[in-house]
């Protein structure tokens, strides 16, 4: 048998892995030393004629190479994968600045963004959302908030009246578009006893000419909130904690004096203007100031007229918030008729 | 209403503040000013006066205001009148007012020896000011005293009233038929809801809204009668209504102004013809009043301003703006204040009047803002609104574009969909708006129309109110329009949709019009389903019928889903049952079937299912083929079959023998089955 060097074998197989330059030659190197017809697989055959103490030392020794021998070839194959793999990844560069995969969400109408952070707010303030109906009667949209028949002050709403060939009761009289949410006030306090707040949005409508600020069909969100000695102070409060979290900024807001037949004391409520500050512009159309709303304390015959007795103590605030005007003033918009143009152009601008 | 700057100051000694500033002053004090324009000389205020105070439509009701918020001494007009010694305005005129409710004071004097000319040139530049164009001394000295005093006055040509030595005016109502011609020539119909001016032949006038040709005053006009009255102010505002005229005049009767005032307007009036025009006041003036209006007087507790105004204001800060505003202070006693208020200031009838009035003559700026104490109750959940949040996200997230549409649809809509029981309006702004929309669809298709040069794929819809009849409530629909051969799109969306609200069981039935609906039917009758829940009609889907898109000039096809939003607010759930997932790994065959064209994929699924049984969980139809190697009136349906077992694990033999069922269940039909 011919005598083996291992110490010769181990220099030369570490030549031999060292120079493999991919798996397949590092195999062939295995397969060598190791496969059926490799060095070490026919020496182990001679293995079994030699006696039982060489074998032992022979087995040992060829053991030790093997480990060695399975040692560098790991390593090497890993240096190869790795090399390999970083080879793939410098090949397979994309250009990143390519457009994403297009993925098609629609939009919500502003007006919807709008009316949901303004619910969102009041709801956190403990305010419940009501509804009322769009078609009313002059009981509900007028008499009962004190604007009595014949009274001038029916010119400050402009109504679309229904056509009917029935005659109308006398108590509630024609029927209309509501002109503003305040209907919805006498038909909760009807059903509901203080202490309450509520808002209620919805649409409303008004026979007028359309402009660039007017809309025969817009949207307010009435607000109420009755209980003992609720004054102007709370509503002030209430509304400028309101407007902050609504612009996600501390807002500029004033009250100037106001007529509605239902509050008393009234008011009308203005934003310093979102986007001019005051310099004016088109959004506040030059004026600094932005009209948000109507408002005041309820007044005690409208109390009466739902049916709650003001000498009980009960008074309180409500409001009516011109929904458009709050979007216009949040998204800059200046012309409030965009909001019913269905204008696609307009609304997908609004990818929310 | 248009005021003059100039003339303010008149009122006062003291210089007013500069026009931007008073501007400002009274916005946040009394009235917003909304535009102040340099006018010569003059800057003119635009006021928008509040309707509750007729006594600020005139320059010293707007002085009032500003002596009122500034502390300002305001100075009262002057009137010196010199009446003629041996002339009795009694043995003149007469009067006679045959309804004192219609007319609540009648005052009039009499001038004699006028000259009529053109006014100075002070006096027509303040007319300028505010709107109104000069015309002679008399007429102008009747407007410049309206403007100054809020007091509609008339000059009537005393020589054209009908008698010969005594004159006699009547207060009444006009008679049915009768024409009238105004000042400037219009021709008017009255009838006996209009109350005139008449001598005893003729109309002279329409009380409080415009004067008559009859007694105009001309150049050659030499005596003249004044008038200064006090019309009932609905009595007014219906006339105005019925002549559809406005007037400088109508408008201050109309909102009702105190009868105290007709007094001293005619003084005013008198003295400045008799200065002006040189005219002879005759002694003595015809003053019918019969029932006087006396102050008011409202209990006033000091209290109340702290609880609704939530500020600490002094009782003599409060006392003192009383004054300023001309309210009397009759008495106090244990913080009650009993107060007289002026007959100008109507408005004033309450307690919380009077706190308005504090509140904004302090300043509504110095009210400080304290958030309320009270029980913090939590919002009551509303689901409707909840629901109607969670379907508009759903629809947005799969791609679709909320719109808000006008909530009226035109005659033409009306002819094209055949609508019939329409809610109508009866003073539209236009033949566009004439009617209340019925449904939401209309309107939908408009938007696409507006659209389709700009958007090849549309995809739209809305939550809004629908008006199906003045006999019938009005409800909340959800529609929803797609552009295209999308009425399997559609339905995709209308599934996904009320998965995400949680209700399971939609079923589509095939759309079965009666023979009229079927001519009258907005939906193409063979591409259109009812959708239904527990056997609950909830809304329709469908492709909008050919006739109706070439009407409306559509382009594309169009694929609509239209439901009742408050029945599927109802069916709405927010519940899941969670159900074990099954340890046991399905077992997924294809199978490809051969059907004539005309078979439904549902009946097809329904024969696989029957006769699959609990194992066969779930079918998914993933190919239809038709052409191409098919013999012409058939097509070729794909589907996976996914069989699972709850409580073991299915072997190859017992899911063959369950496929094996199916395909005879679908032979038997005489339906190929293609391998």
């Amino acid at each position: 048998m011919e005598k083996i060097n291992f110490k010769k074998l181990k220099l030369k197989v570490e030549k031999e892995i060292k120079e493999a330059k991919d798996l397949k030659e590092l195999d062939l190197i295995y397969k060598s030393y190791f496969g059926p017809e490799g060095t070490i697989r026919a020496l182990t055959k001679t293995l079994n004629k030699l006696p039982e103490k060489k074998k032992k030392i022979f087995g040992k020794k060829v053991n030790e190479f093997k480990e060695f021998f399975q040692e560098l070839i790991k390593r090497k194959s890993t240096e190869i994968k790795e090399k390999v793999e970083r080879e793939l990844e410098e090949k397979e560069t994309i250009d990143i600045t390519l457009p994403g995969k297009k993925i098609k969400t629609g939009t919500l109408h502003p007006l919807t963004l709008i009316l949901q952070k303004v619910e969102d707010i009041f709801q956190s303030m403990g305010f419940s959302i009501v509804e009322g109906p769009e078609i009313e009667n002059e009981w509900y949209n007028f008499d009962a908030l004190n604007i009595p028949k014949d009274h001038p002050a029916r010119d400050l709403w402009d109504t679309f009246y229904i056509k009917s060939e029935k005659k109308h009761p006398k108590k509630t009289g024609r029927l209309l578009l509501r002109t503003h949410t305040s209907p919805v006030q006498i038909r909760f306090m009807e059903k509901n006893f203080p202490p309450f707040r509520i808002i209620a949005p919805g649409r409303v409508f008004r026979h007028e000419a359309t402009d660039a600020r007017h809309e025969i069909n817009f949207y307010q969100v009435e607000g109420l909130m009755v209980d003992k000695n609720i004054s102007v102070a709370n509503f002030k409060a209430i509304l400028q904690e309101f407007l902050n979290k609504f612009f996600e900024k501390n807002v500029k807001i004033r009250l100037r004096p106001s007529y509605f037949p239902f509050t008393e004391p009234s008011f009308e409520v203005d934003v310093l203007c979102i986007n001019c500050q005051g310099r004016g512009c088109s959004i506040c159309s030059r004026e600094g100031w932005i009209e948000l709303m109507g408002a005041g304390m309820v007044h005690p015959n409208v109390f009466k007229n739902a049916g709650i007795l003001p000498s009980e103590g009960w008074q309180g605030f409500a409001f009516g918030l011109g929904l458009e005007r709050l979007a216009m003033a949040k998204y800059r918009i200046n012309d409030i008729r965009l909001f019913y143009s269905s204008d696609l152009r307009f609304l997908n601008q609004f990818q929310l | 209403m248009k005021f003059s700057y100039n003339f303010l100051q008149t009122f006062f000694e003291r210089k007013l503040p500069q026009p931007e500033k008073l501007a400002q002053i009274l916005t946040m004090h009394a009235f917003e000013v909304k535009e102040v324009e340099k006018q010569e000389k003059d800057f003119v205020f635009d006021i928008d006066v509040l309707p509750n105070r007729p006594d600020c439509f005139s320059h010293m009701g707007i002085a009032r205001e500003i002596s009122a918020i500034l502390g300002l001494k305001m100075k009262t007009p002057e009137i010196d009148i010199k009446e003629e010694k041996g002339l009795r305005t009694n043995d003149f005129l007469k009067i006679k007012v045959e309804n004192f409710k219609d007319c609540q004071r009648y005052t009039a004097r009499v001038v004699f020896d006028v000259k009529v000319e053109p006014s100075p040139f002070w006096l027509c530049s303040i007319l300028k000011s505010c709107g109104l164009r000069p015309i002679n001394n008399i007429v102008d000295i009747t407007n410049y005293v309206m403007l100054e005093t809020g007091q509609p006055l008339h000059a009537f040509d005393f020589d054209k009233i009908f008698g010969d030595q005594v004159k006699k005016i009547i207060v009444k109502r006009a008679k049915k038929g009768e024409k009238f011609v105004s000042l400037d020539g219009e021709e008017y119909d009255l009838d006996n809801e209009i109350l005139v001016i008449a001598d005893q032949k003729n109309t002279l006038a329409i009380a409080g809204i415009k004067g008559g040709k009859k007694a105009e005053i001309d150049e050659n006009t030499k005596r003249i009668v004044l008038e200064s009255a006090n019309f009932n102010s609905k009595r007014i505002r219906l006339g105005s209504r019925k002549i559809d005229l406005k007037t400088d005049a109508s408008l201050r009767f109309e909102h009702g102004i105190s009868p105290d005032l007709t007094e001293f307007a005619i003084d005013r009036a008198a003295y400045l013809i008799q200065k002006i025009a040189k005219g002879k006041v005759l002694k003595g003036k015809i003053d019918l009043y019969p029932h006087k209006i006396l102050p008011k007087r409202i209990l006033f507790e000091f209290e109340k301003i702290k609880s609704l105004l939530s500020v600490n204001i002094s009782k003599s800060k409060v006392i003192e703006i009383f004054q300023k505003l001309g309210l009397r202070v009759i008495s106090e006693k244990k913080g009650k204040f009993l107060i007289e208020i002026p007959t100008l200031r109507q408005d004033l009838s309450i307690q919380e009047d009077l706190i308005e009035e504090i509140g904004r003559i302090y300043g509504w700026e110095r009210i400080p803002a304290i958030l309320p104490t009270t029980v913090l109750l939590p919002a009551k959940k509303n689901l409707d609104v909840f629901w109607e949040e969670r379907a508009k996200n759903i629809l947005k997230e799969v791609g679709m574009n909320e719109i808000y549409s006008y909530s009226f649809i035109s005659k033409r809509d009306k002819e094209i969909f055949k609508f019939k029981e329409l809610v109508e309006i009866e003073n539209p702004v236009s033949a566009e708006f004439s009617y209340l929309r019925p449904s939401l669809i209309p309107n939908l298709l408009k938007v696409i129309v507006k659209n389709q040069h700009f958007f090849k794929e549309i995809k739209i819809f809305e939550i809004g109110k629908v008006f199906p009849g003045i006999e019938k409530k009005e409800k909340k629909m959800l529609t929803g329009a797609i552009t295209g051969n999308a009425f399997f799109e559609a339905k995709g969306i209308v599934d996904c949709l009320f998965q995400k609200l949680g209700i399971p069981k939609v079923w589509y039935d095939e759309f079965q019009p009666t023979p009229e609906a079927t001519q009258n039917s907005i939906w193409h009758l063979k591409k259109s389903a009812e959708i239904k829940v527990n056997h609950e009609e909830v809304g329709f889907l469908g492709e909008i019928s050919p006739k109706i898109l070439s009407a409306l000039s559509l382009k594309n096809r169009v694929v609509v889903f239209d439901l009742d939003f408050e029945k599927i607010s109802n069916l709405a759930s927010e519940e899941v049952i969670y159900q074990p997932i099954s340890p046991f790994p399905p077992v997924i065959r294809d199978i490809s079937v051969l059907v004539p064209k005309s078979i439904l994929v549902e009946e097809v699924l329904n024969k696989i299912e029957n006769a699959g049984g609990e194992v066969l969980i779930d079918v998914d139809l993933f190919d239809i083929f038709e052409g191409e190697n098919l013999p012409e009136d058939k097509k070729s349906l794909a589907f996976h079959l996914i069989f699972q077992a709850k409580n073991r694990a299915l072997n190859s033999e017992e899911v063959n023998e369950i496929l094996q069922k199916i395909i005879e269940a679908l032979e038997s039909e005489g339906w190929e089955i293609r391998k």
